[in-house]
Order: C-alpha cells, then structure tokens, then sequence
C-alpha cells in the first residue's frame, strides 16, 4: 500500500477508536476491515519512518478527537478508545523509535495529591498525554506530598500534574507547591493543575502555573510551554 | 425494597446555600417531598466542602434537630467525618438512623463501628480501602470481608450491616457493571444475613440516556440482590423500576406495590 494512504487509513481507525479488524468504529459498517493494530504493523513492515507514523498518524487524529469531544459530538468512551488505539500504537513503535534515536516530548509526572482517591480524570490525562507523545510517569491516586516531590527530583521531569476532585484535598495542590519551593526545584517544573472544584483563579491563588479543564487543554498548554 | 432517598447532600447546588444559610423551611421541604415519594431513609449529608469540622458539625444537629422536629422518617446521617456522624447519631437520640458510611480500612473502622454499636445503629460499609474503590470482585469481597471481621471485632451484629458493593462508570471501563453485579451475588452467598445497598447514579456517568441506563442497572441489581438503593425518590422512572424488578423477583406479594403505582390513573 501506498505509505501516505497507509498513514491516513491509520489516522482514520485511530479516530474511529478501532483497536483491532474485529472492532466496531464510532461510524457503523467498519467491521472486518483492518484497523489501528494491522495498520501500524503493516507500516512497520513496509519500513515507514516510525516519527512520520507518530506525527502524521497518530498526534494529528488524537487532536482531531479532542475537538469532537470538546463539541458534544464524541462522548468519554469514544475518546477513550481512540486513546487506547494510539497507546497500542506507541506500544508497537517504541523499540523502532527508540533505534531511531527519537526523544519524547519530555517526562511528565502525575498524580492525585493524598487524601484523594478519585483518578478516573487523571487516568484519562494520562493516556491521552501518552498518546501526545510525552513519557507519563503515572504515580496514582491519594500520594504523599513528599512522594510527589520526590519524583519530580528523581526523574528531573519538566512538568508535574496534579489532580483533586474534592474541595477538601484541592488545597493539598498547594502543599506540593510548597514543597517544591522548599527542596528547590520549583523553578525546573512546570505544574499543571485540574480536577472539577479547581479553577483558573485557585491555580493563580495556589501559584500554579496553568489550570487545565480536561486532557486537552493540558495537551494544548504543554505545547505553548514547550516553545 | 429501602429507598434512601439522596436530594439532602450539600456538594449539590442548591443544597449547599440551604446548609449554609440555615433555611429550614428549604431543608424541611427536600425531607417532606422525599418522605411522601417513598424514602424509607432521609440521607443527611451537610459536608459543603468549605469552612471547618465545627461548621460541619453544627450543621449536622441543625439538619437532624430541623427534619426529626418534623417528620418520623429514619435518617441516614451521611459523613466521612466521625465526629460529624456522632453528632448527628447523638441528636437522634434513639431515633431509628443510618451511619453511612465505613469504609474497610483499619483506622476509619475502628472509629466508625464503636459508634454502630454504642448507639445499636445499622451501617453502611464500602467495599473499598485505603488504596480507592477496587477493580475486581474480588478485592471488593477482601474489603467486605474485612469489614465483616471487624464486626466481631466491634460486637456489631452483620444484619445490622448493609455492604455497598460500590459501583464506578461504564463509560470509562465497560466491565465495571459486572464487577458490581457480581459482587452484589457474592455478598449476598458469603453474609446472607447482611444487606446490601448501593447509589445507583454513578454507572452512567458520561454517558446519554442516564435515567433509562440507571433503571436497567437497577433491575439486575434486584436480580442479583440488591436490598436498598440510595437514588431520588422523586424520579418516577426509577421509583418504577423499583416496582417492577421487586414484582418479577417475587418479593412483591400479589402484585400489590406494582398495581397499586396504576391505581385510578
């Protein structure tokens, strides 16, 4: 197959949430034709440059998705299997970019701050910055300041998410804050907020440097702090 | 079938200013309007999320002190603060209550059980820990089984314990309705005297369509033995679903609840 139309037909299944021929896309009829997982293999075989795989046919149709999910069109789970075809795909590239010597997009530390279980929105940020191309490093749910802290020394990672759904536990984004003043290194981190109580001013007030109302704003916020 | 019925929880608007300003006529008529739709129990949560443990206890004996003046139906007193759930148990004074909720971890049990057993009230105990709502039924049973255990522990009799299998969001892992499910069968196989009890919103989150998706979650729930639920009594199509999973499950006798719902309309 010709590459570019390999590309597209990548891109396309990747918006389609199609994961393997068997699946059923977001639009009806698509079931038996080959989807992201045959694709992205077939691309493989045929030498495709892995980056072009990535820039052309993933990075392009995940953004594509988060506007039809910002719109009303796509709802959570359309979006997540569109972020599941694309995490598959990174799966199935990486030794090949590795051997090609292609870097990421930088580390990126996440995490829902202690006395928080929720992470189901975290989770969600998380996968879809994996797909954008970032190496998430996923700390989970309810973890201790120090841990957090911890972690953006140890990786030296130049962004740090934080997530709190409760108006309880959204002041402890604050401590970490603190905290990164106190040991340092809060000038070599960018830190992201989010979660449903928190807002632009609380980031403001808390002394964050961006609030992000969803997994898209957060993907595009680290692009303009990456310039 | 026990309707908890849920309208009285301050992270709501419109609940949160009523607790704030103290409007008792606002408080009394959410308790009254639930009463009269069938709610066995009135939930009773006041935490706003803002101000401090104080505020929230006080809060809570305004709320118990407002409702119980008034009307006769048992509360369940709703905090993740002990403190706040001993004040609202200390206000009822006897009266028929709730505690919800424990969850199965040592610390919140061991404050949370001596108070089912000082005030002899029934409890609520999640099937989650420490570590979050677990993903598998079978981590959901350890908690269980862990609280179980503390029961002994405590001297609080397992029927005077009613277990939330607890319940996250088809919408971002579509197995999640099954974990819940069958959770609910193996509560109800491994503690037959226990009851079981869950909020039923939660499965639709992010999806269209909630109330039709909330009633057909319902209906197996029943089937697979669900006791009491904590939803709105006002929403007809679930006060609906109630009546006819209860009629197809046999614990309707002669059809009396489903045909009494079509009486003179």
């Amino acid at each position: 197959m010709d590459q570019q139309i390999l590309l597209e037909k990548i891109a396309f299944n990747v918006m389609q949430g199609r994961l393997e021929a068997e699946d059923e896309g977001f639009d009806e009829g698509l079931e038996g034709k080959p989807a992201v997982t045959e694709l992205v293999k077939e691309a493989i075989r045929d030498g495709v440059d892995p980056k072009s795989i990535v820039l052309e046919a993933l990075t392009g149709s995940m953004e594509v998705v988060g506007e039809k999910f910002e719109s009303g069109e796509y709802l959570i789970p359309d979006m997540l299997a569109s972020a599941e075809c694309v995490g598959v795909a990174m799966d199935l590239l990486s030794p090949y970019l590795l051997k090609a010597g292609v870097e990421t997009k930088g580390k990126f530390i996440i995490s829902t701050v202690k006395g928080d279980l929720h992470d189901i929105g975290k989770n969600i940020v998380s996968i879809m910055l994996k797909g954008a191309g970032y190496e998430v490093i996923d700390l989970g749910a309810d973890v201790p300041t120090d841990r957090i802290v911890g972690a953006v020394k140890e990786h030296q990672a130049p962004y740090l998410g934080l997530s709190a759904l409760l108006t309880t536990t959204m002041r402890v984004m604050g401590d970490v804050i603190e905290k990164l003043k106190e040991e340092g290194v809060r000038e070599s981190v960018k830190v992201l907020i989010g979660g449903a109580p928190t807002s632009k001013e609380f980031a403001d007030q808390i002394g964050a440097d961006a609030h992000c109302k969803d997994a898209f704003e957060a993907t595009n916020i680290l692009k303009t702090m990456a310039h | 079938m026990i309707i908890i019925g849920e309208k009285i929880n301050a992270t709501l608007t419109g609940i949160k200013s009523i607790v704030q300003k103290q409007d008792g006529a606002g408080l009394l008529e959410l308790a009254k309007t639930q009463a009269a739709a069938g709610a066995g129990f009135i939930d009773v949560n006041v935490g706003t999320g803002v101000g401090s443990r104080e505020d929230e206890i006080v809060s809570m004996q305004w709320a118990v002190k407002t409702i119980q003046e008034e009307i006769e139906t048992p509360l369940c007193i709703d905090s993740a603060d002990p403190g706040v759930l001993e004040a609202g148990l200390r206000m009822r004074n006897g009266r028929p209550s709730l505690i919800n909720s424990t969850k199965a971890e040592e610390k919140n049990l061991a404050q949370v059980m001596p108070l089912a057993d000082q005030y002899q009230t029934p409890i609520v105990g999640l099937a989650m820990d420490e570590t979050g709502i677990p993903k598998t039924v079978e981590d959901r049973l350890r908690a269980c089984e862990n609280i179980a255990s503390a029961c002994d522990k405590y001297r609080v009799p397992i029927e005077n314990v009613y277990f939330d299998p607890l319940v996250l969001p088809v919408s971002t892992d579509v197995n999640q309705g099954l974990v819940t499910l069958y959770t609910i069968v193996e509560i109800r196989k491994r503690f037959s005297a226990a009851r079981i009890v869950m909020g039923l919103s939660n499965v639709s989150y992010g999806l269209p369509g909630r109330p039709g998706l909330n009633a057909a979650f319902l209906h197996m729930a029943v089937y697979a033995g669900l006791d009491a639920a904590i939803m709105d009594p006002l929403n007809q199509t679930l006060m609906n679903a109630v009546k006819a999973a209860e009629v197809l499950v046999g614990k309707d006798r002669h059809c009396r609840r489903y045909t009494r719902a079509f009486r003179g309309s």
